[in-house]
């Protein structure tokens, strides 16, 4: 798997606290609505970011899919 | 009788068993996951959805074949019936002897996941799960719940019906497409409570309305309860009791409710109603629902009160556009397809009340 693949991303919405560093990290993929709570827009563009963003998540919500797929992502 | 559990599982594919719950998944795909998993089988019997009585029905007058049904769909003798607590139906549960799982009336608690969250140990809200529960529900590497096999009182009830009277039997109901026969529960707001009619696919809505005695004074419909929408009165009487006819409006039979909103109700204080239960019923656990259904009843309410402006309306879609796939559950993607049914029925009569008038009452709005 090379670090530029596009990562699917799926998030724990029970977990999630909105602490909105995930859009910072790959806003390419994740942006945050009025509440701070993130909206995903599609895949992150390299599996470095997608890992950091996961790896940053203060409670453990973000989820790298994988590869991704052609059926779309979950938001 | 003897269950063999690769017997059932044929027959409920032969006959072609879909969920009466709401999802209208395969009974036969689900129940082989379940098998191959040994899942606990929770008989969901809550009548969760708003205008829904069909569970309570089935287990008022067919309670031995739905116990003989489940013990054929798990013959490891692993069953719990759900019902939420104190309820008449739970009473009834009891006094059969059956373990029963008391179940709070929230709405969102009697959704698949909450359910096996509750029987495991944890609260009847819903849960991430990354897998069908059947085989256990979450990741590999994460905590699972052990998996469960929740079916709707209905659809052990049917299964049952089809390994005793056979699939070719089940089939000579219905359609090719959606075979067997069904129950749906009619209820006119506001008037008493609902009829239980069995039906099936391809019935004329409105032969079931006057069977229900509610044909008289329809305004429009609400199919659905909160997780469906809406039809106007002309739109049913062109359409059957079907997936196909009811797709064309985004909406399907699902748990089998028919809500008659009366001509001179106007329809928008029942949309404001739903879409609030929605908000105060949600688990509060996840943000987009916890912030955004409040926030989505609060721009109805002004909409309806002929508070709001275009911007309050832009605003309504805006976030309506952002419920759908973001919860534990599908609830609030329920309340998205609601809403958004709700605008294209009576779109024009929201207008009205932005210029503080209800064309339905042709009286001013409060």
């Amino acid at each position: 798997m090379t670090s530029e693949q596009p990562q699917s991303l799926a998030i724990d919405r029970a977990v999630c606290t909105a602490h909105g560093i995930c859009a910072g990290v790959i806003p390419e993929a994740i942006t945050l609505d009025e509440w701070g709570f993130p909206v995903v827009h599609g895949a992150a563009s390299s599996t470095r970011g997608a890992d950091a963003a996961r790896r940053l998540c203060p409670v453990a919500a973000l989820r790298v899919v994988g590869p991704r797929r052609k059926d779309g992502d979950r938001r | 009788m003897s269950a063999n559990p690769s017997r059932v599982l044929d027959l409920l594919g032969e006959a072609g068993l879909t969920g009466r719950g709401g999802a209208a998944f395969s009974t036969a795909r689900k129940l082989e996951l379940a098998q191959r998993h040994d899942a606990t089988l929770i008989v969901n019997a809550c009548d969760g959805e708003v205008g829904a009585a069909k569970d309570a029905w089935v287990l008022r007058q067919h309670l031995a074949e739905v116990v003989r049904g489940a013990d054929l769909l798990a013959p490891s003798g692993r069953v719990v019936f759900a019902a939420h607590g104190g309820s008449a139906t739970a009473e009834r549960l009891l006094l059969a002897r059956l373990r029963v799982l008391q179940v709070p009336r929230r709405y969102v608690s009697s959704e698949e996941s909450a359910l096996a969250n509750l029987l495991h140990g944890g609260p009847a809200k819903p849960v991430t799960t990354w897998q069908p529960i059947s085989a256990g529900g979450a990741a590999p590497d994460e905590r699972r719940l052990a998996p469960t096999l929740v079916l709707n009182a209905e659809t052990v009830w049917r299964a049952e019906q089809i390994t005793h009277l056979g699939a070719p039997w089940f089939r000579s109901y219905g359609t090719e497409a959606e075979p067997g026969p069904r129950l749906v529960s009619v209820s006119v707001v506001g008037g008493a409570a609902p009829v239980v009619l069995e039906t099936v696919a391809g019935e004329p809505i409105t032969s079931l309305l006057a069977r229900a005695g509610a044909a008289d004074n329809v305004g429009s419909l609400n199919i659905g309860g909160v997780g469906g929408g809406f039809l106007t009165a002309a739109e049913a009487g062109e359409s059957r009791w079907q997936r196909s006819d009811l797709a064309a409006y985004d909406l399907a039979p699902g748990a089998g409710v028919i809500r008659v909103l009366p001509a001179q109700m106007c329809p928008w204080n029942d949309v404001a109603a739903l879409v609030r239960f929605a908000a105060d019923e949600s688990a509060r656990q996840c943000g987009p629902c916890l912030f955004g259904l409040p926030a989505v009843a609060d721009d109805v309410e002004l909409l309806v009160a002929g508070r709001g402006s275009e911007a309050t309306l832009a605003r309504l879609r805006h976030r309506v556009g952002l419920l759908p796939g973001r919860g534990a559950c599908h609830h609030p993607d329920g309340v998205a397809s609601l809403v958004r049914s709700a605008l294209r029925c009576f779109g024009e009569d929201l207008d009205a009340h932005g210029q503080g008038r209800c064309d339905h009452h042709h009286r001013s709005v409060a």
